[in-house]
């Protein structure tokens, strides 16, 4: 089990290296640069343009550019931003919560909804069936952002329950985006619940289980969403690059501040560090959080070890 | 469940929560419609940056809103020498910044440093500068500006946000990059809170007395608090003034704006911006566009009404050329430049040679058919414009290919690469000195790649001479030059199309038409 884990954390440096790499190419590749966008209708000449992107380092060879990156990483430095020149630890931290609460409280709706619906899909009565099923493959086709669109007008504009702007982390300003952004996530987790839950009824210890008649309810509980659970656990840890690309969209929708709509805006900047410093840090959580529902599932599956 | 409380638990511990202080009674919600990375007026540059902190800062000059006439702000006068190159302001005396300390020469000259800093990097100031080159402090409330070339735009520059006058207090107790969130000006609202991403709170400055003429001398019911939240997508604007989350919204879709103004509970405003209008800037380096006829037959082939009607609902005035009629020196003999004529424009790429000779419904000339390659930005209704012109233009023989750049730095990569007939762009500010970039031979947006000695010479003159008579006879030149020789199809001069509730009245812009006039604003407690 040790073992097991180790390889995994080794897997997340591996990662994190790709991603801020993959970042820097990217970002090189794109056209334009902080300096040249933030100039170009000021009046600025060419040479003031030259001096500006010569004083920030952005004239260096790609290759001292690179390693200065690292350089700074390493020491735990993400650098400043190009446009307000706030240290990028910082404005990440200041948006973090906003985003996190957003996340976590999509999981959650999205795992009991998921969950839910995958069950009644693979073993409720055939009327249930079918509507789980048929809600299912409608969650899977509806764009976060139409059905964002549809909950704002309906619960604020028409129903007036809720506000459409969602201001803070209070409950009532988290319910519409975390319910959006958590319905739009139960789609997938649903139609892989019913699956797995449909292999797991032909399972040989879940007939054994019913020859010796034990309840239903006690089969589907105790046996059948046990089985289930490393393939559910495994498929919330792959949620986290979801959970960012919705969050720039759900951010824009209900008017919430958030790492999504930081990062939007310093791509379209070409806010280098502040980008490097999201996805950095996405990369991480993304990485360590699969890590942690690989170990888990493994806990919980013993031959998931070998693997 | 359990993760569920545990995620609003955690969210609390993490998330720095406003003060809870009790808000006013007069409240609004204003919205914004771009989040811009940068809010410190004498760094960054977004015009969105001014719609709050027009009202934190006074400028020692401010542009009349309807005359567009320079009139008193923090200077009660000021002086220009012969020769343009020194300006000499006297100071008012009674002027208090929010944080209590005295305004004076001194102050001003803190700023300037500030802007001039190398280290501010500043984006926007120290470019509207322009030729300062140093300032003299003749006595605590007389300042000299002293420039190494006459440099017209000066007074304009000086009246605008990005030259706004901080507390030098407040700037020292500040770095460079916190300062934005802790403003002080001495303007009629002060900063009380700025929480990056979600919100700016301005408060109304009882103390306000040294107001330029245009502002309400004596508003009954002013807004003690303003909220400017975010609304980046377009799509969330009309919603959130029909639930009451925003009482001021700007930048609505036309259709949008159309539907808000016929509720009883709210009133549409559409604001004129001066600058340059949407228009779609000629390569002339490429051809076909090279060829004067073939430019001027393209607009003349162009039904601009057809377009202001569908895409911007009538709500948008046609623009005729290269300055839209908001701005101070337009000419509006301009408008009889290319009226729409199919018949005249088949005819014109008839008489260059051009026919259809494959029968594809494309005029060709010498096998090659007449296509056009247009840049599209995705913003400011560019692409609907762009599918307009494609149908139009279609339907007479020219092919039109648009290429959709995502943002500006999309759009500059799109136009170095010299492969484009035409590019859509705008721009915006009082001063037609926005023209030089465009149009000068040597212009850093000389997306036209135009080379004109009379374009180039009568643009500099214009930017030297303080005679407003002399201005306008060089930009009435410069006008009728870049229509004779087609340089641009000009589309539709901006407008912003704001909608407010019925608890807010009187809602004004300034010269420059984004930046709200907020002292002018009435609250209604009816409503």
């Amino acid at each position: 089990m040790l073992r097991f884990a180790v390889r995994r954390m080794a897997g997340v440096f591996v990662t994190l290296w790709l991603a801020a790499t993959l970042t820097f190419v990217a970002l090189r590749l794109a056209p334009g640069d902080a300096i040249t966008l933030q100039l170009t209708l000021s009046g600025a000449t060419d040479s003031q343009i030259a001096a500006r992107r010569a004083a920030l380092g952005l004239d260096a060879p790609l290759a001292e550019q690179y390693l200065g990156m690292w350089q700074g990483i390493l020491r735990g430095d993400l650098g400043v931003s190009l446009v307000n020149g706030r240290p990028v630890a910082v404005i990440i931290g200041e948006q973090l919560g906003a985003t996190l609460a957003l996340a976590v409280g999509a999981l959650c709706v999205g795992v009991v909804l998921g969950v839910g619906l995958g069950a009644g899909a693979a073993l409720g009565q055939p009327v249930v069936r079918q509507v789980c099923e048929g809600v299912i493959v409608l969650l899977l086709a509806t764009p976060i952002y139409w059905l964002g669109t549809l909950a704002i007008y309906l619960f604020a504009v028409w129903l007036g329950w809720l506000p459409s702007v969602s201001s803070g982390n209070e409950l009532r300003a988290l319910l519409l985006p975390c319910g959006v952004l958590g319905i739009s996530l139960s789609g997938s987790l649903g139609q892989v619940t019913a699956a797995s839950l449909r292999e797991v009824q032909q399972a040989t210890f879940v007939q054994t289980a019913r020859a010796k008649g034990l309840p239903a309810r006690l089969i589907v509980w105790r046996h059948m969403l046990r089985a289930n659970s490393s393939v559910l656990i495994s498929l919330i840890g792959l949620q986290g690059g979801f959970l960012i690309g919705g969050a720039v969209i759900t951010e824009a929708l209900f008017t919430r501040r958030g790492i999504g709509q930081l990062v939007l805006a310093a791509v379209n900047g070409r806010d280098y560090p502040v980008v490097q410093g999201v996805v950095l840090l996405s990369a991480a959580a993304y990485a360590l959080l699969s890590v942690a529902a690989d170990i888990l599932a493994a806990w919980n599956d013993a031959r998931l070890r070998e693997g | 469940m359990l993760i569920c409380v545990g995620s609003v638990i955690l969210s609390t511990l993490i998330t720095r929560q406003p003060a809870a202080a009790q808000p006013a009674a007069s409240r609004i919600v204003y919205g914004l419609t771009l989040l811009p990375s940068g809010f410190d007026p004498h760094i960054n540059a977004s015009s969105e940056l001014g719609i709050p902190l027009r009202s934190v800062y006074d400028t020692l000059v401010y542009r009349d809103p309807i005359t567009k006439d320079f009139v008193a702000g923090l200077a009660e006068r000021w002086e220009i020498s012969p020769d343009g190159l020194l300006y000499t302001f006297y100071l008012r005396r009674d002027v208090r910044f929010h944080d209590g300390e005295p305004f004076d020469a001194y102050a001003v000259a803190a700023n300037l440093d500030r802007i001039t800093n190398p280290e501010t990097r500043s984006q926007k100031a120290v470019f509207l500068l322009g030729t300062f080159e140093r300032y003299i402090v003749t006595d605590a409330y007389t300042i000299q500006l002293a420039l190494k070339a006459p440099y017209a735009p000066l007074l304009d520059s000086l009246a605008q946000v990005y030259l706004g006058i901080a507390s030098p207090k407040a700037l020292q107790a500040y770095s460079s990059d916190l300062y934005q969130l802790h403003q002080v000006g001495t303007g009629p609202y002060q900063m009380v809170e700025f929480i990056p991403g979600d919100y700016i709170l301005l408060r109304r400055n009882p103390e306000y007395r040294w107001a330029p003429a245009f502002y309400l001398p004596d508003n009954p019911s002013p807004v003690e608090e303003i909220e400017f939240r975010f609304f980046t997508d377009p799509a969330t604007r009309a919603p959130a003034l029909e639930s009451g989350a925003a009482h001021i919204m700007g930048e609505l879709a036309p259709l949008d704006a159309l539907a808000l103004n016929r509720r009883d509970d709210m009133t549409l405003l559409p604001q004129p911006i001066p600058g340059m209008p949407l228009q779609f800037l000629f390569n002339t380096a490429k051809a076909p566009t090279d060829r004067l006829d073939v430019r001027r037959a393209i607009i003349t082939a162009t039904d601009r009404t057809a377009i202001i009607d569908s895409v911007f609902q009538q709500l948008s005035p046609v623009a005729y050329g290269p300055l839209a009629a908001a701005s101070p020196f337009y000419e509006a003999q301009i408008k009889q430049f290319y009226p729409y004529n199919r018949e005249v424009a088949r005819q014109a790429l008839s008489d260059l040679g051009y026919t259809d000779n494959d029968g594809d419904r494309i005029l060709d000339l010498n096998g090659a058919p007449l296509r056009l390659i247009v840049i599209v930005p995705t913003w400011g209704n560019a692409p609907q414009v762009a599918q307009r012109l494609q149908s139009q233009w279609r339907d007479q023989g020219i092919d039109a290919e648009l290429r959709q750049v995502p943002n500006l730095a999309g759009l500059l990569a799109a136009v170095q690469s010299g492969d484009y007939h035409l590019v859509a762009f705008n721009d915006f500010g009082a001063d037609p000195s926005l023209l030089n970039t465009f149009y000068l031979t040597d212009g850093r947006n000389n997306f036209m790649r135009v080379s004109n000695a009379n374009l180039d010479q009568w643009l500099m003159q214009a930017t030297q001479t303080n005679d407003p008579a002399e201005r306008q006879n060089f930009y009435t030149g410069v006008q009728g030059l870049i229509m004779d020789q087609a340089l641009i199809l000009p589309i539709r001069d901006y407008v912003n199309l704001n909608a407010y509730s019925k608890r807010v009245g009187g809602l004004t812009f300034d010269a420059y038409g984004w930046f709200p006039l907020l002292a002018n604003l009435t609250f209604n407690a009816d409503e």
